[in-house]
């Protein structure tokens, strides 16, 4: 090969690759990494890994896959230990926790900047969900959302139009009217409407934590918030309860949607073309893809409220948990140059086959997914917030999950529910501040 | 005559191994159970308590002794350690006390039934054993698919029958235990079951024949004969049925995720969530300790109890 065409080779690789995906010329290295990839994402993270082995001569990356929840229960001795693998993946609802804790070390703007890992390129929300007191902690390499699946063929049925996704409230209550239509044939805002006698019905909500992930997005949409700058629970302000209020009286005032219904039978029922609307994870594409639906994607509408666009995010982020004292600088360059490989837009379009959403705007635009209704969303990735940000997540999603059931089902008003769930999240919360004291 | 006695012959006993060796042998054998039973229960135990004594965090530089604090928890009204472990407790217990009795009397009167020569004994007696071969996941999703509100087959054949509204089972307070424990019993029956007949097996012809020849009726036989012989396999059977239904866990977490309002969520799910979702693993670890021992007194006065009924006192 001559010298002109090594450089040329090395160019279209730099092109191909990613603006500046760094390299590390330091000596040779072996790296562990801990991943949660367990399922059908697995052989495509282990399809990546080896890429990066092949391309890499001087670093090694032996990859352990292993259930999210035993990684939890390891990660603390592991690192108490001074065992902790090199490069671990962490999901959103833990990773403040992990990070408050000391177990994860922060990654300075210079050693960002070395690996050529640049904040700016990934949406924003998503990258700042392993923020924690202004500093980065983590780099996002999956996210999964909280979309809602529309029935094409039952819109048209009701005079909608099956392009136009409801994006308001008043939009989204008057499609999901039209929608819920009696055995009759009589629809939600006509005289002798029966709703007892459903034939079709307009949006699926359900008791679950799947379910309560809508009231999350209302509450966000309007203003509100899970906490507030204490790190206390404040899923009940005003703005909150009111947001909460709309998705209630959708079951108990405008009766378009099912009372005491399950994730499961909304599923069924989305699938049999009962039911217009289907606020859910974005991981049912699969499902309804190989149905062969008529169907499309689009983000949550603002039904809390119009101050923001807002839906539920889940996401995993690899992080550098925290060495023993003498650790090899060699390996902690070597970790972030295959942080920063790994989340190249190249190999972020890889593994967005294994519905992952992409992780930054550059390989949402890939005319891949021109065709794919998940598109339908890609116009507000940007709106994606997970749960994170303070180290106590099970002790406020855990009680707001049951106020959303509470209200859900009716066996509460929404502000006694929402009330409830903050002073028993309180009290959790008062528990476990006396550990990082 | 003279008659040459033999000398007498000295049996010479083989020098005795020196008393230290002797002694130590027996330890020996004890050894490995001894090691597995130190490192995997004595040591555990042991630094189970250290944990739910201190405020345990392994990331945590200081583990503060922090004395009983996580146990008054349990007894301070107010808390959400108070609240929720003895509403767990109670749940546990509730199922516990709905389900032993019908595990044994279903089991009882199954092993009855199929202990008699009838058509397809093997057969059914294979029926009754296999579900106990699931796994929980596929047992509960199983019965969270029938009892479902609006999809679910319980509600479809009661509508299709007689024409009523479905009924809400896995969103009503109470209701909810309808799959949990029906499921269990259908699941684990078959186990209790083949107790039974295999204890049939061993009751002497002979004691039904004399009873007949008295002119016993068949309930008198039941009750005076089947009833006491089958005694020490009841005892089994009850204590053994009591201790897994207080280790209620997965039916109910897979059913209806110790919803609704936490109205069937068992104390060991209540216990895990403490530990791995509210990161508070001394609190859990002193849950742990208080709700063994209830197990451990409950256990006792079962055995008091049935033993008594056993000897026939």
């Amino acid at each position: 090969m001559t010298a002109s065409l090594r450089r040329t080779t090395l160019l279209a690789l730099l092109v191909l690759g990613g603006a500046s995906a760094q390299t590390y010329s330091g000596p040779n290295v072996t790296l562990t990494f801990l991943h949660g990839f367990t399922g059908p994402d697995r052989p495509v993270m282990e399809g990546l890994i080896k890429k990066f082995n092949d391309t890499h001569p001087n670093i090694q990356v032996r990859a352990q896959a292993q259930p999210w929840a035993t990684t939890w229960q390891q990660l603390p001795s592991l690192v108490a230990s001074g065992r902790a693998p090199d490069v671990a993946v962490i999901n959103e609802d833990q990773i403040t926790g992990f990070i408050a804790r000391g177990a994860v070390s922060p990654l300075s703007p210079a050693e960002l900047k070395a690996a050529g890992i640049d904040r700016s390129r990934f949406f924003g929300p998503l990258f700042a969900t392993a923020d924690y007191k202004g500093q980065s902690y983590g780099v996002p390499v999956s996210s999964v959302a909280y979309v809602m699946f529309y029935n094409k063929d039952l819109m048209k049925k009701a005079g909608l139009d099956p392009n136009k996704p409801p994006r308001t409230r008043a939009d989204f209550l008057a499609a999901v009217q039209k929608c819920t239509v009696d055995k009759n044939g009589k629809n939600a805002t006509q005289a002798g409407f029966d709703p007892k006698n459903l034939d079709t019905w307009g949006v699926s909500l359900y008791n679950n934590w799947v379910g309560s992930r809508a009231a999350y997005a209302a509450i966000l949409q309007n203003g509100g918030s899970m906490v507030d700058q204490n790190e206390n629970a404040a899923f009940n302000s005003p703005q909150a309860i009111s947001a909460v209020q709309f998705l209630v009286d959708l079951v108990q005032k405008y009766h378009v949607a099912r009372p005491n219904s399950t994730e499961e039978a909304e599923l069924a029922a989305f699938s049999q073309g009962k039911v217009c609307f289907f606020p859910s994870g974005q991981w049912y594409l699969d499902r309804f893809e190989q149905q062969k639906m008529n169907f499309g994607v689009t983000f949550m509408p603002r039904i809390g409220g119009n101050v923001r666009d807002a839906a539920w995010g889940g996401s995993s982020h690899l992080t550098l948990p925290k060495q023993r004292a003498g650790y090899d600088a060699n390996k902690r360059k070597a970790a972030l140059v295959f942080m920063s490989w790994l989340t190249q837009p190249a190999q972020n379009l890889t593994w967005t086959s294994t519905g992952s959403l992409p992780t930054q705007p550059v390989v949402a635009k890939n005319p891949q997914f021109a065709n794919n209704p998940i598109s339908g969303v890609f116009d507000r990735l940007n709106s994606v917030y997970a749960t994170s940000g303070y180290p106590w997540v099970g002790q406020v999603m855990t009680p707001f999950d049951q106020a959303w059931e509470a209200a859900y089902l009716g066996k509460k008003t929404v502000a006694q529910a929402l009330n409830d769930g903050v002073s028993e999240s309180n009290k959790q919360i008062e528990q476990a501040r006396k550990n990082f004291q | 005559m003279t008659v040459t006695q033999a000398p007498p012959q000295t049996t010479t006993a083989p020098a005795p191994l020196p008393r230290r060796r002797t002694n130590l042998e027996p330890y020996l054998y004890l050894l490995p159970h001894a090691v597995l039973f130190f490192v995997f229960t004595v040591y555990p135990i042991g630094y189970g308590v250290y944990i739910s004594l201190h405020r345990w965090d392994l990331l945590s530089g200081r583990q503060p002794f922090v004395g009983g604090e996580f146990f008054r928890n349990i007894f301070t009204p107010g808390t959400p350690q108070f609240d929720f472990f003895w509403k767990t407790l109670w749940n546990t217990g509730f199922f516990t006390l709905v389900s032993v009795p019908l595990l044994v009397a279903a089991a009882l009167g199954l092993a009855l039934l199929l202990h008699r020569p009838i058509f397809g004994r093997a057969f059914f007696r294979a029926v009754f054993f296999m579900p106990g071969i699931l796994t929980v996941s596929v047992m509960g999703i199983l019965w969270r698919w029938l009892f479902d509100n609006q999809i679910g087959l319980v509600n479809a054949a009661r509508e299709a029958l007689t024409g009523a509204p479905p009924i809400p089972w896995l969103s009503t307070e109470g209701l909810a235990w309808v799959p949990i424990v029906v499921g269990t019993v259908w699941w684990t029956v078959g186990f209790n079951m083949t107790l039974y007949l295999a204890a049939l097996g061993n009751v002497p012809q002979s004691l039904y024949e004399a009873a007949s020849l008295d002119g016993a009726t068949p309930w008198q036989q039941f009750r005076h004969i089947t009833v006491p012989m089958l005694a020490p396999v009841t005892l089994f059977v009850v204590v053994t049925t009591a201790l897994a239904s207080f280790q209620l866990f997965g039916q109910s977490l897979i059913i209806t995720n110790g919803g609704p309002n936490r109205s069937t969520q068992s104390v060991i799910q209540y216990i895990t969530e403490e530990a791995f979702t509210n990161t508070q693993y001394s609190s859990a670890a002193a849950m742990g300790f208080v709700f063994g021992l209830f197990m451990l007194v409950l256990t006792a006065a079962q055995f008091r109890m049935m033993a008594r009924d056993v000897k026939g006192d």
